[in-house]
């Protein structure tokens, strides 16, 4: 039932997302010639120039709105697909509670990835293009990784750190993102187990739940006392790698907690106290 | 075994109580008029018994289990509300209804919405108010479940559609399934009924067969239902 | 036919009397095939259960019978339509009768009333 409901999610949020990838993408088209017009005689026009400038602020804009439509929809398909009237739709199929949380989670996690990816690749050719290299001349500046083995060896690191801190690096993005999505929607659902003034009993819980989120990994934090007793020294990159896996697998481990506590408190409160207006 | 069973249920918001320590039973092949004034507690009994709140005390079985992916299985639930996605065409919502629900025909559906002379691919957003009505209703009653809960069907609607809702029902009357139709409209639901359940401030006053109440009283479900209820 | 109910009689015993009525005046023929219950039922708008209460009943009078895959039929016994006919006459005699007694009408008055009528 879990691939029914993401199917259903994706749909749902497809056709709000990919018009905006769809319109960020065009956007660093015409930005790039803009860029281009700027910098060529043909700039002196001044209608040009205006038009120009204004393209460039769009781009600007369309960046940071893909990132606000990625927050807005996944707080809003939650409220609007379970809380509210289309709840009681969601609440009556035959599957669980967790089945409609994860299909939240996963597709917002998809969606944060692809807006994340997405604006990284287009800033990144954009600045690329802008600044005349070519990429095979960037590419053959690169070491090989050979190369890169043997001078990480020198310093006493092995290419399994690496790959683990690449792996780390990754969870820990992956489970924060959840864990953020979490937050949203333990405090909603929360909120919503109350007959009246339900979003602001939401937002009384957000920042209750921000505080209990913020205690717990102070109480945690003294295991990390003892990294900061250590001293990396100039140039040693074991110890800075150490340190950077120490406080990766710290903060995953927090936000692995975080999550199971705000998961638990999400579908305990859609389960027991659900309370459809 | 009865497909609908409260045992001892109450249910309470705050320090109010919406359901007082409720007992019955509902057996298939029966349709069932759900009866009370507004704010009796006829919506809390059926979003109860569709896992949509948790009783406070007691309990409500489906089928002997009470609410959850399994109930859900086979209950019909229509709500007293515009509940579906306003983005989605009769056509999407069918495919979303074949998806989650075995016992969804899809024939069926769509005969009965060409007979209605529905666009499959109208939006939601764009259908007016009855139409929507409609629409949900061909939905529900197009499952062949073991429960129908149709809360409120046919308040506020005009008196061809009201005729249309009934209609519906007759025609997909299946002995083995029971229809629980929640209304304070008796008069025009009364003749389509095998039973009654009288509900007032969360207790029920009375669960009958129509035509005992016709032949022990004299009068309609309805005239009754005015005395009993002064209203 | 147009079903039309009352309200202070139970439906099941007036779904006997309309059809009834129905078979008396031919509406519904002698050996005609009815309509299943559940189109039956949803054209006079009543409860399917009720109706077939009501069908069992009139089976057992002799009024209907049904053929195990067929469905089921009025029946071709002209006797048994007729002495309904005259069951349903006695009926609206003995009610008028009992107005006119109401009315203070003795039996010899309300013959010499029905004849001038006629």
């Amino acid at each position: 039932m879990l691939s029914k409901l993401l199917k259903q999610e994706f749909r749902a949020t497809g056709r709000i997302m990919l018009p905006v990838f769809g319109a960020l993408l065009i956007l660093s088209v015409l930005a790039n010639f803009s860029i281009r017009l700027l910098d060529s005689s043909a700039g002196n026009n001044t209608v040009l120039r205006i038009l120009a400038v204004l393209v460039l602020v769009f781009f600007g804009a369309a960046i940071f709105g893909a990132l606000i439509v990625t927050l807005w929809l996944m707080v809003t398909r939650f409220y609007r697909n379970l809380l509210k009237d289309e709840g009681y739709l969601m609440h009556t199929l035959p599957v669980s509670v967790h089945g409609l949380v994860w299909s939240k989670l996963i597709v917002s996690l998809v969606w944060f990835l692809a807006t994340g990816l997405l604006i990284m690749l287009i800033v990144f050719l954009t600045a690329l293009i802008q600044s005349g290299t070519n990429i095979s001349e960037i590419l053959a500046q690169l070491p090989s990784w050979a190369e890169v083995r043997e001078m990480l060896a020198s310093q006493g690191i092995r290419s399994g750190d690496i790959t683990l801190f690449c792996a780390e690096f990754i969870a820990l993005v992956l489970v924060g993102s959840i864990a953020s999505s979490l937050h949203f929607y333990a405090a909603m659902s929360m909120g919503h187990m109350f007959s009246k003034d339900k979003i602001l009993l939401s937002i009384v819980f957000f920042v209750a739940l921000s505080f209990v989120m913020s205690l717990l990994t102070n109480l945690l934090g003294f295991r990390l006392h003892d990294l900061a007793t250590l001293t990396v020294e100039n140039g040693d990159v074991a110890m800075l790698l150490f340190y950077m896996r120490r406080l990766l697998l710290f903060s995953l481990g927090v936000e692995l907690l975080q999550g199971a506590l705000l998961y638990f408190a999400t579908t305990l409160s859609l389960r027991r106290g659900l309370n459809l207006a | 075994m009865p497909i609908l069973e409260c045992i001892d249920l109450s249910k309470r918001f705050g320090k109010t109580a919406a359901l007082d320590n409720v007992n019955l039973s509902i057996e298939p092949g029966r349709v069932i008029g759900l009866l009370g004034p507004n704010g009796s507690g006829k919506t809390t009994l059926i979003k109860l018994a569709n896992g949509l709140l948790t009783p406070s005390d007691g309990e409500i079985l489906i089928d002997g289990e009470a609410p959850g992916p399994k109930s859900k299985a086979i209950v019909s639930y229509l709500p007293d509300k515009e509940y579906l996605p306003d983005w989605m065409c009769p056509k999407q919502l069918m495919d979303f209804f074949e998806d989650f629900y075995a016992d969804f025909d899809r024939a069926r559906a769509e005969e009965m919405l060409a007979r209605l002379g529905l666009d499959p691919a109208q939006k939601v957003k764009q259908m007016s108010k009855g139409t929507r009505e409609k629409v949900q209703l061909i939905l529900v009653m197009s499952r062949r479940a073991k429960l129908y809960l149709l809360d409120e069907p046919i308040g506020g609607v005009d008196p061809a559609t009201r005729d249309y809702i009934l209609d519906t029902i007759i025609r997909n009357y299946n002995p083995e399934a029971a229809v629980v139709i929640s209304t304070h409209l008796i008069a025009d639901v009364e003749q389509v009924l095998d039973e009654v359940i009288f509900i007032q401030n969360g207790q029920i006053l009375l669960q009958s067969d129509v035509d005992s109440i016709r032949e022990e009283k004299g009068k309609s479900v309805d005239q009754y239902f005015r005395e009993v209820f002064k209203c | 036919m147009t079903w039309d109910f009352r309200n202070d009689l139970p439906i099941y015993s007036q779904l006997i009397e309309q059809i009834k009525l129905a078979i008396v005046s031919g509406v519904f023929a002698p050996g005609m095939r009815l309509n299943s219950v559940r189109d039956m039922a949803a054209e006079a708008g009543v409860n399917p259960n009720t109706l077939q209460r009501a069908l069992q009943e009139l089976e057992r009078q002799g009024l209907v019978f049904s053929q195990r895959t067929s469905g089921r039929y009025v029946t071709e016994d002209t006797n048994v339509i007729d002495e309904t006919k005259r069951a349903l006459a006695q009926g609206q005699l003995a009610a008028f009768l009992d107005a006119m007694k109401k009315l203070g009408y003795e039996r010899a008055e309300i013959i010499a009333l029905l004849k001038e009528e006629a």
